[in-house]
C-alpha cells in the first residue's frame, strides 16, 4: 500500500501514512492546511501533482460531526466555567494553599494551554471560541491576582502601564493607521460617542487629529489579557472636538467572531 | 541512583514548557528536543526511560523517527501526542511501536499519569 508525507506551510511534516489515514483526518476536518506531498519522505511535490491526495483532500468535511464536536466542546468549557466560580484559585489550579510561585506559574501554564483562543482551528465557530477567551481570560485574571499576593504592595511601572489604554495614531499611504490596545475593563471607545457605538460597528478613537468623515481607517485593536486582536478597515464616520476631541471609525469588515469579542468585552465591563 | 529519563520531543516551545512543567512533579530528568533529528542526538547520548513524541515536526516526522527507532530496537517506552486522533492513526502509531497515545489537549494530570505508568513499565524500572 502506497505511504505518503504530508507537509504543512511550516514545512512539518506528517507521515508516512496510508490514504486510508489522510482520508480519516480530512473527513475529521483535520487537515486544513496541506500544502505539499511526498511517496519518499524526499521530495516535496504540490498538492495537485499528488491527484489521490487531492481526491481525499477535497472531501466534505462531516459538518454535523464537527458541528455537534464543537458545541459539545463550548459546552463542556461553559460548565466547568461555572462550576469553578466561587471556588478558591487553589482548587481551579490543583495546588496546595502554600504552593510556590514557581508551582502556581506551572499549573497556570499547564491549564491555560488548552484556552489559548490562537491554537484554535480556523474552523471553530464564534461560540467555542469566544467560550476559550472567558476560560483563558478568567484564568489570566485568577492569575493575576496570585502574582499580586507574591508581589510587594507596591506596584511597579510595568503593572502600572498595564492598566493604561495605549493608542498610536499615525498617517500612511493616505490613511489613518489606529493601533489601540484597551486596559482591562476600558469601554470607552466602545461607547464615548452616543451615536456611533459597538452597536454599529464603531469605535471612538480619542485624538487631536481633525479628520473628514470618509477618511480611510486601519485599526488594530488589542485587549489585555486576550490574545485576540481586531484587525478592520473602516471609515471616519464623526469627529468632535468637545467634550474631548476625537473621531469615530466605522470598522467595515467585522466577522462574527469580532462583534463577539467586542460584545463581551463590554459586557464584562459593565 | 540516577533518576529515570524523559525525552519530549516537539517543535511547540511552549508546548514542550507545558510538558516539562506537568513532570515537575515526577521523579524523572527530562530533556527536550524540538525535531526528530534532534531526539536522534538525544537518543545516542543516552536512551531515555519514556519518551514523548509529536507525530508533526519539521524534517523527520514522528511516525518516521518512530519506526526508526523501533527498528533500532530502542527499549524507550514511547507516548506519541498528537491532536489527530483518528482510529487509523492511533492504530497505525501503536503498530508502528508506540506504547500509547495521548491526544492534545490534555490536563497535565493526564500527563502525569500516564508517564508515571510507563516510567513504571520501563525496562530497569523497579516492580
Amino acid at each position: 500500500m502506497s505511504s505518503f508525507w504530508l507537509a504543512d506551510s511550516d514545512a512539518r511534516v506528517l507521515g508516512p501514512v496510508g490514504l486510508d489515514v489522510v482520508r480519516d483526518l480530512a473527513l475529521r476536518g483535520k487537515l486544513n492546511d496541506v500544502r505539499a506531498v511526498s511517496k519518499d519522505g524526499k521530495t516535496f511535490v504540490p498538492v495537485r501533482e499528488v491527484p489521490e491526495i487531492q481526491q481525499a483532500l477535497q472531501v466534505t468535511p462531516n459538518t454535523d460531526e464537527l458541528a455537534r464536536a464543537q458545541a459539545d466542546a463550548t459546552k463542556q468549557i461553559r460548565d466547568w466555567l461555572t462550576s469553578i466560580k466561587g471556588r478558591a484559585s487553589e482548587e481551579v489550579f490543583r495546588v496546595p494553599p502554600n504552593a510556590s510561585r514557581e508551582a502556581w506559574r506551572a499549573a497556570f501554564f499547564s491549564l491555560v494551554y488548552r484556552y489559548v483562543p490562537g491554537r484554535l482551528p480556523p474552523e471553530a465557530t464564534p461560540e467555542l471560541r469566544l467560550a476559550c477567551e472567558d476560560a483563558f481570560l478568567t484564568l489570566s485574571e485568577r492569575m493575576v491576582d496570585v502574582e499580586r499576593q507574591f508581589r510587594a504592595t507596591k506596584p511597579t511601572a510595568s503593572n502600572a502601564a498595564m492598566q493604561t489604554t495605549t493608542l498610536q495614531v499615525r498617517w500612511r499611504g493616505g490613511m489613518i493607521h489606529v493601533r489601540i490596545t484597551l486596559a482591562r475593563g476600558d469601554v470607552q471607545p466602545f461607547l464615548a460617542d452616543h451615536e456611533n457605538t459597538w452597536k454599529q460597528d464603531c469605535v471612538f478613537i480619542a485624538s487631536a487629529e481633525k479628520l473628514m468623515t470618509n477618511t480611510p481607517a486601519d485599526l488594530t485593536i488589542g485587549f489585555e489579557g486576550h490574545v485576540t486582536q481586531i484587525h478592520s478597515t473602516g471609515r471616519v464616520v464623526g469627529s468632535r472636538t468637545t467634550p474631548s476631541p476625537g473621531f469615530s471609525v466605522k470598522m467595515l469588515d467585522l466577522g462574527e467572531a469580532q462583534r463577539a469579542m467586542i460584545r463581551t468585552w463590554v459586557a464584562r465591563a459593565s | 541512583m540516577a533518576l529515570p529519563d524523559v525525552l519530549i520531543v516537539d517543535d511547540d516551545r511552549l508546548l514542550r514548557a507545558m510538558l516539562r512543567d506537568a513532570l515537575s512533579d515526577i521523579p524523572c530528568s527530562v530533556r527536550e528536543a524540538d525535531s526528530g533529528d534532534s531526539a536522534l542526538a538525544e537518543i545516542a547520548k543516552q536512551e531515555p526511560a519514556v519518551m514523548l513524541l509529536d507525530l508533526i515536526m519539521p524534517g523527520r516526522s514522528g511516525l518516521e523517527l518512530l519506526k526508526t527507532l523501533t527498528t533500532k530496537g530502542v527499549k524507550t517506552r514511547i507516548l506519541v501526542i498528537s491532536s489527530l486522533d483518528t482510529e487509523s492513526l492511533v492504530q497505525q502509531a501503536l503498530a508502528d511501536g508506540a506504547h500509547g497515545f495521548l491526544v492534545k489537549p490534555f490536563h497535565p494530570l493526564e500527563v502525569q499519569n500516564v508517564v508515571r505508568g510507563a516510567l513504571e513499565a520501563a525496562p530497569g524500572a523497579k516492580a
